[in-house]
């Protein structure tokens, strides 16, 4: 179904056809076709506005029209760094430590993280497996997210459902799956060396790299990747906090760096040398990492980054910083996709965000800085590939939304259009996706032996195997088999809300090792 | 038992006359079917007719034939072991059979495969035929037993099922049998043994003589006869006679407190699946009335001819009884018939009630024809009887690029992570194994403690297996008592045993998947190989076993409850000097009754709580202390030989 979008749009776009600059903004329509992709930006907001290929008018001849006013009409954006089958929980110390951590392979060691992490990240993949990715996949949308990396290991693939998961999208059958390669754990240097043949060959490798404090044993992780071949165009090093900032110069083609710096501060005290990356011209790109450790959002973490930058001088715009969750991660992945993501013009995909305007002077205000100061409230529609997926009742309506369900995100109603994992298109509801979870909550130990009777059956019966997925997270210091003998000592922390709240911003201060930086986050939210 | 289970029993043991089961009229048509429902809706026990086995094409032929080719070649953890043990190549063996396989009957098929995979000698790894056979065992209705020595054993019917099925009144408890389908009964057994599972010739002649009565179909072919002839005595020199018995099925169904499919404890299971499936209809043939108390859950109380049982709701596993001998008194007598439960907690809970029931003067532990079951039931019951922390056994994947796709997938991260880094550094070592790791935790090993104060002794023969093995294993390896064996040594089982299914599932996702199998077609597997701990560190149980002090079987044990076994136990116990303790936690105070101790260490919380106090025999009083964990070590010339922990504020 073709869409068109009015409002005053924000197309961050390198196609000199619909902007002079790439910080340029205008009233007019993003045209959306029945392909999903973008078929046109046009300026101006009136009726007559049409789209320039009159080839592909008929297309749009009956084709929704929201009109969102002054708000923005923003690319969707993407998160390059998450780990979705840890969305729900809650952030993690170690209790009595007082120094940061090294390195990534520390804190995993520490004696609460898997009862902490892993099992209750366990509960939910082993027993509610569809019920966790559609919770993470709705923060995400309700974060205006439309693409995100990080979707758990699973045995079959989860492209075209809610946002694009970035490992496992095809575009419709487009592109071969595993055009995006992906590992969280360090990867020995023959494994390296076979992402090295994988990139040459087209591919795009985002690897955890490098993650811990400058001068920590892990920056050999980097040189490791530039021994085996991997600093490429196509590699995406997530962190690389740990390494000396001249290291950056062996990257002679240079891809890009996801900054996390809500993580790295909380469980190092230090993060990435930004402008050292940006000098060598590596792209930036921000990710929000995980539940334990991380925002709730890439929106949330933008904010994150702003404070970052203000508290070390390092004069990143909101311009710069809206970049990297939007053209910067969208020119990483056309590489991969070969097709624009991230910015809004011909041939783009279609995922657009709605970012409410400043009711006064809505005209004249610095979009970046709107876009830097939203709140999942201000989050007013969100479109995947063309299809309004949430969103207020009055644009999803106006989108000509079906199969919705109700969601309130603080406070306000939301439409969400998500449907059930397995089957056609059965509509479901953010509250039954909670309450499955619930349940799993209050006895894991049932869900869980359920889950494995129910798995073992389908294989006993030749049924279809039920959706599986794995944790992709370090499992910590377990016993073997992975679980604690008794199941019922698993423990799974209330389950996390939506957005960015007053619990989790008093969360913050005095609690891990970012010495006050993160304590002005929840000044953004007001 | 009323008229009605009385009835109802007898239907279950009476089963299906084999000839009926093999050549038979097949149930599976729409009128029987019919028929059976109309049975239940009257609440009348289903028919007991089995389904007739289905014939594979050749198609599903190769399919099984390339599933046991991956399998055995890829993740069978006793591989090099077999190979050098038997100078043979199951690998090949199958390679060969594949080529032949579309000529073959469905007969000749079968039995060349299961030919191949009992040549192994490994009762863990089965072959299971066509769905006709599942849970299904050939049973004659009575029980061989032998005593005297090996090299010229004497073999006696021990038991008999209902006389029903029995037409020659004198053939009874306590016959001797002479010859078997005319052939000298001891060389019946030894032929048979040559078809059996077991690594020593000792432990093949156990499960031969087993097996000469009942057959798992589930795991091997049925009986070749329809009837066996038997020529028997009443006595030594009694007249010969000579009597005709035919084989039945009977279906003796799983215990409600057995392992579940599919469970968390299912990937934790060593056991011989036969033993087990025989086990159970022994129990239906000869402990009817605990059978039928199995399958509704009720605990039972089976008072026998000469001994009364302690009722216990895990009747399935567990017999106990308090037995009076002269030398020490009265003793404990705990049979454990097997580790096959889904609960080890509930398990060893009840243990721990029926212990404090018992006479702390000594324990026999009677592990014999225990076929295994649950590891994690078998490895942590061993802490209840020693002061001393227990050392698990060990357990190794076999270094193939199987095991290492299995163990590198992201779905078994939590089931074989710990294991990856041996099986990866394999490549380099040229190590044939993993790393060895503890199927249980240590810490589970250890958490609750000793519980029972007397010396214990452990009784074993050669069918105690696999779980038993490793309990045995870890009893003589951790010093807790003395072991002795009825035959060489246990049954020699040493592994993980998995399914297709739990192969199946692990495989998925990697460059080894499997196919689905035929219907009901299936195997068991070894697949993590187990090495004992303490002085026995790193031996392979597989095909050793773990010896003990000799015992012969005498006439009065089969026919008088082990009276001369019991004895001789009795006479082991009370060589060994005795301690005791027992700890009772009041509201204000704690109380410690000792004897032949002379000093005590108090811990509160792991720290100690007071200097380490002499003492004699007597009891103690101590004010209760605001802890959540208080310990009690007792010594007896400086050896640590009582220790109690006691969880005080739990939660």
């Amino acid at each position: 179904m073709s869409l068109i979008v009015a409002g005053r749009i924000v197309p961050l776009t390198n196609d000199r056809k619909v902007a002079q600059s790439e910080n340029a903004s205008f009233q007019g329509r993003v045209w959306i076709g029945d392909d999903g992709r973008i078929a046109a930006v046009t300026r101006g907001a009136g009726v007559a506005a049409t789209v320039a290929h009159s080839v592909r008018s008929a297309e749009f001849d009956n084709a929704p029209v929201v009109d969102v006013g002054n708000d923005l009409v923003v690319p969707g954006f993407i998160d390059l760094h998450s780990h979705l089958a840890y969305a729900t929980l809650p952030l993690w110390i170690e209790p009595n430590r007082t120094v940061p951590f090294q390195h990534h392979d520390i804190w995993p060691t520490r004696p609460t993280y898997a009862e902490s992490i892993t099992w209750p990240a366990y509960a939910f993949i082993e027993a509610a497996p569809a019920e966790l990715l559609a919770y993470a996949e709705i923060r995400a949308l309700v974060g205006g997210t439309t693409s995100i990396q990080g979707s758990p290991p699973s045995n079959r693939p989860l492209d075209g459902w809610l946002v694009r998961n970035i490992e496992d999208e095809t575009l419709d059958g487009e592109i071969g799956r595993h055009q995006v390669l992906a590992s969280t754990l360090t990867l020995k240097p023959e494994q390296l060396g076979e992402r090295a043949i994988s990139m040459r060959q087209g591919a795009t490798f985002i690897y955890h790299c490098a993650e811990g404090r400058p001068g920590s044993i892990v920056q050999r992780e980097y040189r490791a990747a530039h021994t085996a071949g991997c600093l490429q165009r196509r590699l995406v090093a997530i962190h690389t906090n740990a390494i000396d900032p001249a290291s950056y110069n062996t990257w002679s083609d240079p891809g890009a760096i996801v900054w996390s710096p809500f993580s790295n501060l909380w469980l190092y005290g230090t993060t990435t040398d930004v402008p050292s990356a940006l000098a060598r011209e590596i792209s930036l790109c921000i990710g929000s990492d995980w539940g334990p450790s991380g925002t709730r959002n890439v929106l949330g973490e933008l904010k994150v980054a702003s404070l970052i930058s203000e508290a070390k001088g390092w004069g990143l715009s909101p311009f710069d910083l809206v970049k990297m969750i939007t053209a910067n991660p969208g020119d990483v992945l056309a590489e991969a996709w070969q097709r624009q993501a991230g910015r809004l013009q011909p041939g783009a995909l279609g995922d657009v965000v709605v970012i409410a305007s400043p009711t006064e002077g809505a005209s004249r205000s610095d979009p970046f800085k709107t876009i830097l100061r939203a709140t999942e409230t201000d989050v007013r529609l969100v479109i995947v590939n063309g299809k309004p997926l949430y969103g207020t009742e009055q644009l999803m309506q106006q989108a000509s939304s079906v199969q919705t369900s109700r969601i309130s995100v603080n406070g306000e109603t939301r439409r969400l259009a998500l449907t059930r994992f397995v089957g056609n298109d059965e509509a479901w509801s953010y509250k039954d996706v909670l309450k499955r979870l619930e349940e799993v909550r209050n006895d894991p130990q049932a869900a869980i032996e359920s889950a494995r009777r129910l798995a073992f059956a389908a294989i006993r019966t030749g049924a279809p195997a039920p959706l599986r997925l794995a944790l992709d997270m370090p499992t910590g210091r377990v016993p073997v088999g992975g679980l604690p003998k008794d199941l019922s000592k698993i423990i799974v922390p209330p389950i996390q809300p939506l957005v960015h709240d007053e619990a989790f911003f008093a969360s913050i201060p005095g609690r891990g090792f970012h010495e006050g930086l993160l304590d002005g986050l929840g000044e953004f939210y007001g | 038992m009323d008229n009605q289970h009385a009835a109802s029993l007898l239907q279950a043991q009476t089963g299906q006359l084999l000839s009926d089961f093999l050549l038979g009229e097949s149930p599976h048509d729409e009128q029987r079917g019919r028929e059976r429902e109309r049975e239940k809706g009257k609440g009348r026990r289903p028919d007991f007719r089995i389904p007739r086995a289905r014939v594979l094409d050749g198609g599903e032929r190769l399919q099984i034939i390339d599933t046991l080719i991956a399998v055995i070649g890829g993740v069978y953890c006793h591989l090099p072991q077999k190979r050098a043990a038997y100078a043979l190549d199951p690998v090949q063996a199958l390679q060969l059979l594949r080529a032949q396989v579309a000529a073959l009957s469905e007969g000749e098929f079968h039995l060349a495969l299961t030919s191949i995979i009992s040549g192994l000698r490994d009762a863990h790894t089965r072959y299971s035929g066509p769905g006709a056979k599942q849970g299904a065992v050939a049973a004659l209705p009575f029980l061989v037993e032998q005593y005297g020595p090996y090299d010229a054993p004497t073999f006696v019917v021990s038991k008999v099922s209902a006389p029903e099925l029995i037409k020659d009144a004198r053939f009874k408890s306590g016959v001797i049998l002479e010859s078997w389908n005319s052939i000298p009964f001891a060389r019946a057994v030894d032929l048979h043994a040559d078809r059996e599972t077991g690594g020593r010739p000792d432990a093949r002649r156990a499960r031969a003589l087993e097996s000469l009565t009942f057959r798992a179909l589930e795991c091997g072919p049925p009986p070749d006869e329809m009837a066996v002839n038997i020529v028997y005595r009443a006595s030594p020199r009694g007249t010969l006679r000579e009597t005709r018995i035919p084989w039945r099925v009977v279906q003796p169904e799983r215990a409600q407190t057995n392992h579940q499919p599919g469970s968390r404890a299912s990937r934790y299971i060593a056991a011989d699946p036969a033993a087990e499936a025989v086990r159970r209809t022994k129990k239906l043939m000869f402990s009817g009335e605990v059978w039928e108390a199995d399958r509704g859950g009720v605990a039972i109380a089976r008072d026998e001819k000469w001994v009364k049982w302690i009722r216990t709701r895990f009747q399935d596993a567990l017999a106990v009884r308090i037995v009076k001998n002269s030398s020490p008194g009265e003793l404990g007598y705990l049979r454990i018939w097997s580790f096959d439960v889904e609960d080890d907690d509930a398990f060893i809970a009840e243990i721990m009630r029926l212990l404090d029931i018992l006479p702390d003067s000594g324990l026999i532990l009677d592990l014999r024809g225990n076929p295994g079951g649950l590891i994690w039931a078998a490895e942590r019951l061993l802490q209840l009887f020693t002061p001393n922390p227990i050392k698990p056994a060990r357990f190794s994947l076999l270094a193939s690029p199987m095991t290492r796709a299995m163990a590198s997938s992201p779905f078994n991260r939590m089931e074989f992570e710990a294991w990856l880094p041996s099986l990866e550094a394999a490549i380099a070592t040229g190590e044939p194994y993993s790393q060895s790791l503890p199927l249980t935790d240590p810490a589970w090993c250890n958490d609750i403690g000793q519980k029972y104060s007397g010396p214990v002794v452990c009784v074993v023969d050669p069918n105690t297996y696999s779980s038993g093995d490793l309990f045995v294993a870890g009893f003589a390896d951790n010093e807790i008592g003395l072991v002795v064996c009825v035959g060489e040594a246990t049954g020699a089982g040493g592994a993980n045993v998995w399914t297709h299914f739990d192969l199946r599932e692990a495989l998925r996702s990697t460059s080894f998947e499997l196919n689905a199998l035929p219907p009901d077609v299936g195997y068991t597997l070894a697949i993590r190989r187990a090495l004992r701990s303490g002085a026995a560190d790193g031996l392979p149980i597989e095909d050793l076993g773990v010896p003990g002090i000799a015992y012969e079987m005498t006439l009065d044990d089969l026919l008088h409850e082990n009276r001369d076994l019991i004895a001789f136990c009795a006479g082991l116990l009370s060589g060994i000097p005795q301690t005791a303790m027992k700890v009772q936690i009041e509201e204000r105070t704690m109380s410690i009754a000792t004897r032949g101790l002379d000093e005590l260490e108090t811990y509160m919380n792991g720290r100690p709580f007071e200097a380490v106090r002499g003492i004699s025999d007597g009891t103690l009083q101590l004010p209760r202390p605001d802890a959540e964990i208080v310990e009690f070590v007792g010594r007896r010339n400086g050896e640590i030989c009582q220790r109690r922990r006691l969880v005080l504020n739990a939660g």
